[in-house]
């Protein structure tokens, strides 16, 4: 620890600490452009200078580390002149329209030529001019004029993110900032851009002149579109969100967020969003449509009784909604049947669960079926920030394709589709035969042996045993789509002493959070729902905020199970798929627009304020709730609210004792015809999610991927093509590229693809090409 | 005036560009010597016993850079600056040009000193021949087994690489060189690291000018008292000076340091030319400050030429005559540092560029009395708050110019118009 002096104060700091972040935490504000704790030292602007006692020139805080004894002064003539002159130097070129700028009111240049400019501005001479107003996507606009030069843009994309699409071009005075070779960034990470630049030379087109800092609110929240829930500051102005920002958490988050979750918050707002009640097929009013389902409801109980009525509750509601739903499952309708719908069926128990500190500490990653970019892409950047830590950061992909990427350089083991589990548990009895459980789990999977498509020999199967062992800290995403997982991830930590981490990448993204309000969130839960409507046992579904169609691993079944059902009931933010198979929607409020709880993939819980009023006539969960306890007079009351907060674990949900280890069997291979390929399921961030008209140029032309052999053999090209394809259980097509981590035989899908349901064919399934003809004849 | 021919020995010996011809002038005996004769680490010694100091403007002792290195097993890289932009400077332009093999046998003898297993030239891009002349002596020296494996049988080994920039003065300062290099944007880098620790591709890196490395060979032919037998106790040995300006010979002239200016002048370059008066040197290089013609009598050596208020830097002599306007100097120098500023910096970028309009529009006549005060503030912002030297690089001349000839910047402004008429260039931002 290093003790120095800044303005008269003492403070003790870490060796290699910056001059800036030590007066940061004495509560002193140094001014900075190109300085950025996640970023690192530049010393680019210059306007940090501060005057460090027996050193013969002021010294910029952001690049000097302190040093015992130091003695700091951060403000003086000499740092004050220097500043201004900095200050002077920035505005020579700058085209000082702030009257038109969106970052008025809430910009660095503005704020520091308060603070140290000079009134009046001594520079007479023709200004430079530059690129004003140039999109550098579809999201994104630079003004080159506005700009300092600060490189945060740049420096993030290309060091932090690793995808380098920013520059800068020229030299000197005509230094500009540019995408690389002028074409648009497409890194899902573009956004963050907007929120690093310190002034308005990197504005948010969908926010364009939507606002000034005066007239908006900012509230804080959480993003609801995959299970980071990154912390956002939503802005909203008369009634509408107009804009999403990534909330820091000092010493916990950097506040990034993928284009996902800072773009598509227009969801409320789209052309589908549901603002008036439908019953039968025709508009009703609200009121009315209540009314009509509290009698259904009545009639189903006085008929079949309590257990004939069924909840099915999606990702979309809070904490408070799921443990409002229960409640009122259990003492007003008496139902035990709460399932929540899902796309796969793996469960997580709460004790293996990670947090994101994991993340930071890991010396091994290991992920599990999915590539946390797609499916939750600030993970990704959280993998990616630990590489960058610890350059030496194991990571090795574990699934039915390389899991990797050139940002995050690991290992891949690309097995058949489905046998992750298997190959785990494969793996460990290799390495550690002798403890029990293991033995038995190596039995159980009898002759089991893995292909690999690519090379692995055994030898290397058996270092990644040992290194699951042995790794000082290990975290493991996992998809969720194998069961068996679960007890296989609990064999492997009863085999270490050191952290074993697991993070859920599956969602829905609230799923911990409806368990922690009381309703049992496992596969089976929904598989009895599912079996039981279509026994014709289920008589009255409330489908809130769920789409069973779209999410059920079994399109098939699914509407089997729905056509089984006397009334069905959506209560949701938009139509579910196939609305003739519901006999009444009623238009729902959800994220900004209700005020609540969300846990996310670490079991953290976190609120999220409402900002804007629900539209149309569509209202909370509980509003509807009440309506019908008022129908059946039973009396509901909704206050005092439910506080999920836990007083001994804070935000983090309390961990339980861990279950059991059961059996893995051995996985069964589909036979595979010559030139069939199996389907592998997969989460995109960017499908099956809320619509968004903002995101629609974002959304991937060819979701579809496979390999450079299938497409050469089903003569798919540059830039992609459409193919058709058959299962078992129908048709679909799909649109393809080609993507050189997909191993031959394989086709990679997107869950909730519009158009191209994936789970028509069924996650794994064994599918053929077929003509489109035959497709569109289905 | 004892003109010695170590380094520019081309200028004795024609041809000597050609293998055979260097090779038939005791060419590449230095480095049979030092790989024989000497371990590596006494070849450092050696180097630090003569108190050769760097010949890329900074002066600093070579042989202690050398010592930096950290002994970790890590691999080792040589750079040879040969990016030379500096206005007034073109030496090494003639050593690599005409000199070539000197250089590259001061270079294996450097690496086989550092345990460098791999060395570059960063050559400055605008030296097409230059750098096709140092491409044709490496295959040369490859040819004769000078370079490559297993060199001379010592169990040594060496590759050189010669790399051409694109036309960037701040790539000549080393960490832009390394960025460069490693095929990136040349901005300079912060320090530390300074490249002894973490240089090209994040390993431990000498970087050395071209004529720092020249000395190498006849360092080790004669030894470090005879390096010591020329100069000063601190600024020992031989030094190229590039003369040009208003002077009858202009060129480069090898000489013994702590030559008085005035020798340099009058007795290698052939006095001022038309017969009429020095007004002003700039000693060094572009980038540091003028003296007077009351100084001509400082002998050139580091310590003598900073104690007169200038530096020696790369030993670019630029003497400027009584006729010449020291507003149209500083415009026009500054104006290559507008230019070549990288951009990273705002004081070096925003400041050379806005003091260059100013010093044009007094220099065209349209300059006010408020415009020195600007200058001097101006100035004053820059001076010590830029990244790299190159923003204090900047000012050199412009403000010992104002403090020197007070009177002709006052002048511009008042009377409106340039006293000496001079016309240097026409190009008046407007
Ligand atoms: C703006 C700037 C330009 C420079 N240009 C050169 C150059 O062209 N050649 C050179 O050898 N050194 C140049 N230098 C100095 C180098 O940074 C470095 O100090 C030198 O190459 C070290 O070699 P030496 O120790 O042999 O002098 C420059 C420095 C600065 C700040
Ligand atoms: S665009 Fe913004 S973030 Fe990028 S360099 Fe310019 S000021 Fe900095
Ligand atoms: S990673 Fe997930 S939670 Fe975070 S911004 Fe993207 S979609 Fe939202
Ligand atoms: S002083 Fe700054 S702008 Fe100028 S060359 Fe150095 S780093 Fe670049
Ligand atoms: S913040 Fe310190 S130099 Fe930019």
């Amino acid at each position: 620890m290093i003790r120095l002096t800044i303005d008269d104060r003492e403070i003790t700091v870490p060796e290699g600490t910056m001059v800036v972040d030590a007066a940061q935490e004495l509560g002193i504000d140094v001014p900075i452009y190109c300085y950025h704790q996640a970023l690192g030292p530049l010393g680019a602007c210059r306007i940090c200078l501060v005057q460090v006692e027996k050193m013969p020139k002021l010294v910029t805080a952001c690049t000097t580390a302190v040093q015992e004894g130091m003695v700091v002064h951060t403000r003086g003539s000499a740092v004050d002149k220097g500043r201004q002159g900095v200050l002077e130097f920035l505005l020579i070129n700058h085209p000082l329209d702030c009257p038109v700028c969106d970052k008025g009111g809430e910009c660095f240049l503005q704020d520091y030529t308060f603070q140290y400019g000079s009134a009046a501005g001594r520079y007479d001479e023709p200004k430079i001019h530059k690129l004003k107003d140039a999109a550098i996507n579809e999201f994104i606009i630079i003004d080159q004029e506005r700009c300092v030069l600060c490189q945060r843009c740049v420096r993030f994309m290309g060091e932090y993110v690793g995808e380098e699409q920013l520059l800068l071009e020229g030299r000197g005075v005509e230094t500009v900032v540019s995408t690389v070779s002028h074409q648009p960034m497409d890194s899902q990470f573009s956004g963050n851009v907007i929120d690093l630049c310190p002034v308005g030379a990197l504005l948010s087109i969908p926010y364009r002149y939507k606002a000034r800092p005066w007239n908006l609110e900012r509230a804080e929240s959480v993003c609801p579109h995959c299970p980071v829930a990154c912390t956002t500051s939503v802005t909203s102005r008369e009634g509408h969100v107009i804009r999403v920002e990534g909330r820091p958490i000092p010493g916990h988050d950097w506040g990034w967020l993928c284009d996902r979750g800072r773009f598509g918050y227009d969801f409320g707002y789209v052309e589908d969003r549901l603002l008036n009640a439908w019953l039968d097929g025709e508009i009703t009013s609200a009121a009315e449509s209540t009314r009509t389902i509290g009698s259904w409801l009545n009639d189903t109980l006085e008929q079949h009784g309590g257990d004939s009525v069924a909840f099915l509750v999606g990702g979309q509601q809070t904490m408070e909604e799921a443990y409002q739903i229960r409640r009122f499952a259990d003492e007003v309708v008496g139902t035990s049947k709460v399932a929540v719908s899902r796309s796969v069926k793996g469960y997580l128990p709460l004790g293996l669960n990670g947090t994101f500190e994991d993340l930071d500490r890991a010396d091994t990653i290991v992920y599990l079926g999915q590539d946390p970019y797609d499916a939750v892409p600030v993970v990704h950047l959280k993998v990616r920030d630990r590489y960058r830590d610890n350059p030496g950061l194991k990571v090795i992909g574990i699934g039915a394709y390389d899991l990797t990427r050139s940002t995050v350089p690991g290992d891949a083991f690309v097995l058949e589709p489905g046998e992750e589990a298997a190959f785990l548990a494969y793996t460990l009895a290799k390495v550690a035969a002798s403890n029990p459980i293991i033995a038995r789990l190596g039995e159980e999977l009898g002759d089991f042996s893995p292909t690999f498509k690519g090379a692995k020999s055994e030898q290397e199967v058996e270092t990644l045993g040992r290194q699951l062992l042995e790794s000082e800290h290990l975290v493991l995403l996992w998809d969720g789509k194998d069961p068996h997982m679960e007890s296989v991830l609990l064999a492997l930590r009863g085999l270490r002493e050191d952290v074993t981490a697991v993070l859920p990448t599956f969602g829905p993204a609230n799923w911990r959070g409806f368990e922690r309000a009381g309703i049992a969130v496992d596969y089976d839960r929904l598989e009895a729902f599912v079996e039981e409507a279509i026994q014709g046992k289920i008589h009255l579904l409330f489908s809130i905020g769920a789409d069973l169609l779209r999410d059920y691993p079994d399109r098939e079944r699914a509407k089997a199970a729905l056509a089984a059902i006397d009334r069905v009931v959506s209560v949701g933010l938009f139509f579910p798929e196939q609305r003739e198979l519901y006999h009444a929607v009623i238009p729902g409020a959800g994220w900004s627009e209700v005020d609540g709880t969300y846990t996310n993939m670490e079991g953290r819980m976190q609120v999220a304020k409402a900002t804007v009023q629900p539209p149309g006539q569509s209202r909370p969960v509980r509003t509807y709730l009440g309506s019908w306890a008022h129908a059946l007079k039973k009396s509901f009351v909704l206050e005092p609210e439910w506080d999920p907060f836990d007083h001994n674990a804070g935000d983090l949900i309390a961990k339980d004792a861990l279950p059991e280890v059961q059996s893995v069997p051995k996985p069964a291979r589909p036979a595979m015809k010559d030139g069939a390929l199996r389907l592998v399921g997969t989460a995109l961030v960017m499908e099956g999610g809320m619509p968004s008209e903002i995101l629609q140029p974002r959304i991937p032309k060819y979701p579809g991927r496979i390999s450079l052999a299938d497409a050469s053999r089903l003569g798919i090209g540059e830039p992609g093509g459409e193919l058709g394809l058959r299962g078992q259980q129908g048709m679909i097509s799909v649109m393809v590229a080609v993507d050189e981590r997909i191993p031959q035989g394989v086709l990679v899908l997107p869950y909730g693809v519009v158009g191209s349901p994936l789970n028509q064919l069924g996650d794994g399934a064994v599918v053929e090409a077929v003509s489109l003809e035959e497709v569109s004849l289905r | 005036m004892t003109q010695t021919f170590y380094l520019l020995r081309n200028q004795a010996v024609p041809d000597i560009d050609r293998i055979e011809v260097y090779e038939a002038n005791q060419g590449y005996q230095a480095l049979r010597k030092a790989l024989k004769e000497y371990e590596p680490k006494a070849l450092v010694e050696m180097v630090k016993a003569s108190g050769l100091r760097g010949r890329g403007g900074a002066g600093f002792p070579t042989g202690m850079k050398w010592s930096f290195l950290p002994d970790d097993g890590r691999p080792r890289y040589l750079v040879v600056n040969s990016d030379e932009a500096e206005p007034g400077t073109f030496k090494d332009r003639e050593l690599i040009e005409k000199n070539p093999h000197l250089l590259i046998e001061g270079m294996i003898i450097s690496s086989y000193a550092t345990g460098a297993r791999e060395a570059y030239i960063y050559c400055r891009g605008e030296f097409l021949f230059g750098s096709e002349q140092l491409k044709r002596a490496v295959a040369e020296a490859y040819q004769r087994g000078y370079l490559g494996e297993n060199i001379l049988d010592s169990g040594f080994s060496l590759d050189i690489k010669v790399y051409r920039g694109a036309g960037a003065y701040i790539c000549g300062e080393e960490s832009a060189l390394l960025e460069s290099l490693e095929g990136k944007r040349g901005n300079p880098r912060l320090k530390p690291p300074f490249p002894a620790v973490a240089g090209l591709y994040g390993m431990p890196t000498v970087v050395n000018n071209v004529e720092t490395i020249c000395n190498l060979p006849p360092l080790v032919e004669n030894g470090p008292e005879w390096y010591r037998s020329m100069g000063t106790e601190k600024s020992p040995g031989l030094k190229i000076m590039s003369v040009s300006g208003h002077v009858n010979r202009p060129g480069n002239y090898e000489i013994p340091l702590a030559t008085p200016l005035r020798a340099l002048i009058e007795e290698y370059a052939g006095g001022v030319k038309g017969g009429r008066q020095v007004k002003a040197v700039i000693p060094g290089g572009s980038s540091v400050p003028v003296m007077t013609k009351d100084q001509l009598d400082t002998p050139l050596d580091y310590e003598s030429i900073l104690a007169a208020g200038s530096m020696l830097g790369s030993g670019g002599c630029i003497v400027i005559d009584d006729q010449t306007c020291m507003v149209a100097v500083s415009a026009r120098l500054l104006k290559f540092y507008r230019e070549e500023s990288c951009g990273k910096c705002t004081p070096c970028r925003e400041g050379t560029f806005w003091m260059t309009d100013v010093l044009e529009r007094m220099e065209a006549g349209e300059g006010t009395p408020h415009d020195l005060d600007l200058i001097r503030d101006m100035a004053d912002n820059i001076a010590g708050k830029c990244f790299c030297p190159l923003g204090d690089a900047a000012l050199g001349v412009v403000v010992s110019a104002m403090k020197y000839f007070p009177d002709e910047f006052e002048a511009h402004v008042t009377e409106h118009t340039c006293p000496m008429g001079a016309r240097l260039y026409d190009t008046v931002n407007h």
